[in-house]
């Protein structure tokens, strides 16, 4: 049986490269050849089609961000979102997938695909060129281009003005001015090539805001594999992608940060004053999102069990 | 009846087309004169562009100016070219049908799962509920296109 | 492979029963994915195309250019820039013939688009060459071949495209299109003292000169003004092609009412026009989603990419092979679909193609030189029998000239445009060296 993963990040990413091929490899391995995967060189549709596109069987495996349209079908995977998460990608993406699944009907929000992966990428950071942000007052007016959900509401709350543009555009509005900084992990800014106009940029522990994404497979299309086969792909998904992929974020996280400090960008922690700002913010939007949660999950005790599990809630 | 309404979308694709002129210059000047860029203007760009394609496609059809090769023309009897004609019409009115429907369950899909744009908030299903009636109409006027091929 | 090519045959065989290629391409492409993965999941693809076609961000410069284009063909500045480029070439045999090429240049500086070019010049430069016994082969040639010129010199539409479909910086393609198009021009002009030298009863000897009245000289200044305006926004990073896109359209419209010839009735028009044109535009684009996702499904992309690697064939080779594919597609297919069609198919075989020459050790250098040479060949099916969209769109605007006199008219251009493509292809730095 050979099925189709449609991918739409370029080619070369890290992410392609280092844990998406070399899953679909092995797939064929596991099954002794009976099931194989074929990556399409060019996606089958917009980014935020992926996950219609595996239900609808348009491919059979799709990957892609929970975020990409604003709707009600994946509330409970604003979980990964938030900010001070944990800053291992492989330990954030091992708890998304076990408190996800266990706590917020994952399976359930994935409804008509067999939900083979969920996993988050490296910490978010807030990057800008106008200043070392050393109080919440520097950030008053601050246009900072951000993913979309959480982030925009955190930085709207802390006096921030969130816009929203496609990746690809953050390098041509950034050195026209447009914005002034945006939210990006460490290979994101390397990525979009913005280390000559970033000049600062901020962590806190744990990231500030994350993304967390899903690997799914058509429904059907997975009933008609055999139960071993099922089995033998089961053991290298879930978890065990989760730890492939959290890797592969890391390791191009690595490799950006040495770039980031060899352009010179000042890279430091959010000072104390910013940092408690963040987490007041921060713990309003999560209650705020545990109560639109259905009332047999507990949103607040899931963040608690997922920062337990990273090793977040110890800072 | 049919000229009114077609005119009546010649003035509403004018008024999107001028809409998204309009977005783009406020925003690049408000940029420049009050550092002041027009928020959510990416996302306004993308759904006037969505809702000009879906006001013009009826006119499209209706000038019959989806791009064609008259390539045999000069080589075939009128007879044949009308008849070639006739099954252009009823395969474009096919082919707008299907998109009509198709779109009817992305629209039902976006309506279900509350899809809305991410700065605005604007419903997503409107757009596609727009889509419906335009290749729905366009496929009426291509119909009606088969009896004058 | 196989599969692609049957869908192929397809597609061109209800082009044929004249079907709209757009429906063509989207019932064939729709078919063919069906085949393979069932109707329903066919049925999905198509619904997300249709959809998403449109929410697509940087297509917005579409219908923004194409509306400049038209305002500006209805502002009177055409007829400028075909009297400046007469006082150049007035005292010459064929003299109307290279002012018209010359000015084609110009308006495609302002238009994005070859048929909007040829429809604009055509009005203008084919009365005045008929009053003075221009034979019909020589003008309509000049117009429609010059009209090609729109889609190389920036703005243009198809580069946008091509930028779209490859991720490509839309800016450096404009740039890379500069030189080509002054070397486009110039060809053009020695193409038309060769006609004129090998057929003189197709010009007068010389012929009169017309004085710029003040509105022409409004013409040519507004011209360069919007080009340099659109230009160095773009490089000074003032804004980006997209927003160049929508501050040209502003500007054109300062511009076309500056000039005092435009009246509401023609804006209207202008509006209704670029209206119809983007809906055109956009089901093409639909239906290439279409079909391409079929092809790209049946693996006919990788099929040939894995050809090229396996085989290590000679970059060279492959290039020129891609190129005769072109002009061989172009003969039949409409400039836009033949784009939308081929590009996701060959642009990931060159993109990786090791070619010794240094300027083309980048492979964004490779994409950029590509989409010149695909333009460029573009353009010469433009003007390639039996299927040249703009001797149709000059057919539509001069009823009383047969076709079989404009193809004949358009055969020395066709012949510098085989050189200009020859020398594209062969010397890389052409499209290369401005974008650095
Ligand atoms: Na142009
Ligand atoms: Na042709």
């Amino acid at each position: 049986e050979e099925l189709v993963l449609s991918s739409w990040l370029p080619p070369r990413h890290p992410i392609v490269v280092n844990a998406i091929e070399p899953w679909a490899d092995e797939v064929e391995k596991v099954t002794d050849g009976r099931v194989t995967v074929r990556v399409l060189r060019k996606p089958l549709g917009s980014p935020a089609a992926h996950f219609d596109m595996a239900r609808d069987g348009v491919a059979d495996i799709t990957y892609g961000l929970h975020s990409f349209t604003e709707d009600d079908r994946f509330k409970g995977a604003e979980l990964g979102q938030f900010s001070f998460l944990g800053d291992d990608a492989a330990a954030n993406s091992g708890a998304f997938w076990s408190v996800y699944r266990d706590k917020l009907g994952a399976e359930q929000e994935h409804a008509g695909t067999k939900l083979l992966g969920l996993f988050m990428h490296g910490p978010g950071l807030l990057h800008n060129n106008k200043m070392e942000i050393t109080q919440v007052s520097d950030l008053q007016g601050m246009k900072i281009r951000v993913p979309g959900g959480y982030a925009a509401d955190l930085m709207a709350g802390l006096g921030a003005t969130p816009l929203f543009m496609s990746s690809p555009e953050v390098y041509e509005k950034l050195s026209r001015g447009v914005i002034d900084g945006v939210a990006f992990t460490y290979e994101a800014l390397t990525a979009f090539r913005l280390t000559d106009d970033i000049k600062y940029s901020m962590t806190v522990p744990g990231g500030i805001y994350n993304t967390t994404w899903f690997l799914v497979m058509n429904q059907g299309k997975w009933d008609g594999i055999s139960a071993e086969d099922q089995a033998a792909i089961e053991a290298i998904s879930g978890e065990a992608f989760a730890a492939r992929v959290g890797k592969a974020w890391n390791d191009a996280d690595a490799a950006a940060e040495a770039e980031i400090e060899k352009a010179g960008i000042l890279l430091y922690p959010a000072p104390a004053p910013v940092e408690e700002a963040i987490r007041m913010q921060a713990s309003k939007l999560e209650a705020a999102w545990a109560d639109t949660l259905d009332d047999d999950r507990d949103g607040l005790a899931a963040l608690a069990t997922f920062r337990e599990m990273t090793g977040a809630a110890a800072e | 009846m049919t000229r009114a309404f077609l005119s009546a979308l010649r003035g509403l694709s004018a008024l999107l087309l001028a809409a998204l002129i309009l977005v783009t210059v406020t925003d690049v000047v408000g940029r420049y004169i009050l550092n002041a860029p027009l928020p959510g203007a990416f996302e306004l760009t993308q759904i006037l562009l969505a809702l000009l394609v879906f006001a013009a496609l009826p006119l499209t059809t209706a000038r019959r100016e989806h791009v064609e090769v008259d390539l045999m023309a000069h080589v075939l009897t009128p007879r044949l070219i009308r008849a070639f004609g006739i099954f252009a019409a009823l395969v474009t009115a096919a082919a707008l049908a299907f998109f009509a429907v198709r779109l009817g369950i992305v629209a039902g899909d976006q309506a279900a799962t509350g899809a809305r744009s991410a700065a605005l908030g604007l419903p997503m299903a409107a757009i596609a509920g727009v889509g419906v009636a335009s290749c729905a109409v366009s496929a009426a006027i291509a119909l009606a296109g088969a009896r004058n091929p | 492979m196989t599969a692609s090519l049957i869908a192929f045959a397809l597609l061109l065989g209800l082009a044929f029963l004249r079907v709209p290629i757009a429906f063509a391409m989207a019932l064939t492409g729709a078919a063919g994915f069906a085949m393979l993965r069932g109707p329903d999941a066919a049925g999905a693809m198509v619904g997300q195309a249709v959809f998403e076609t449109g929410l697509s961000y940087s297509l917005s410069v579409v219908p923004l250019f194409i509306f400049m284009g038209n305002v500006l063909a209805a502002s009177g500045i055409a007829h400028g820039l075909f009297s400046g480029a007469d006082r150049l070439f007035g005292r010459f045999r064929g003299g109307l013939a290279m002012a018209t090429v010359l000015s084609c240049g110009g308006f495609s500086a302002v238009c994005g688009s070859s048929l909007a070019t040829a429809a604009t010049m055509s009005k203008v430069a084919m009365p005045s060459m008929r009053r003075f016994g221009y034979h019909d082969s020589l003008s309509t040639g000049a117009i429609a071949a010059g009209g090609t010129l729109g889609i190389l010199i920036p703005p243009s539409v198809i580069l946008i495209i091509y930028g779209i479909l490859t991720e490509s910086d839309i800016g450096k393609l404009f740039v890379a299109g500069l030189l080509p198009g002054v070397l486009g021009i110039a060809l053009y002009l020695i193409a038309v003292l060769v006609a004129v030298r090998m057929n003189p009863k197709l010009a007068p000897p010389v012929s009169e000169t017309v004085p710029m009245s003040r509105r022409d000289t409004m013409g040519v200044l507004g011209t360069l003004g919007l080009f340099a305006f659109i230009m160095a926004g773009i490089y000074g990073g003032f804004f980006t092609p997209i927003e160049a896109a929508g501050m040209g359209a502003g500007a054109s419209l300062l511009i076309a009412f500056g000039m005092g010839e435009m009246t509401l009735a023609a804006l209207g028009r202008a509006f209704a026009d670029t209206a119809s044109a983007t809906a055109m535009i956009f089901a093409i684009i639909i239906g290439a989603e279409i079909f391409g996702n079929f092809v790209s499904f049946a693996g006919l992309p990788d099929a040939i990419a894995d050809l090229v690697y396996d085989l290590d064939i000679n970059p060279w080779l492959v290039m020129l092979a891609i190129v005769a594919i072109y002009l061989a597609l172009g003969t039949v297919f409409e400039s836009l679909s033949m784009i939308l069609l081929t590009v996701p198919v060959f642009y990931p075989v060159v993109e990786y193609l090791q070619f010794a020459s240094p300027i083309l050790r980048d492979p964004e250098h490779v994409v950029i030189w590509f989409a010149i040479i695909v333009v460029v060949a573009t353009e010469i099916s433009l003007i390639t029998p039996p299927v040249g969209m703009n001797v149709f769109v000059l057919r539509s605007v001069v009823r009383d000239v047969q076709l079989g006199t404009i193809f004949r008219g358009v055969f020395w251009f066709w012949v510098a445009d085989i050189l200009r493509i020859a020398l594209i292809v062969g010397v890389p730095s052409l499209s290369l060296w401005l974008v650095g």
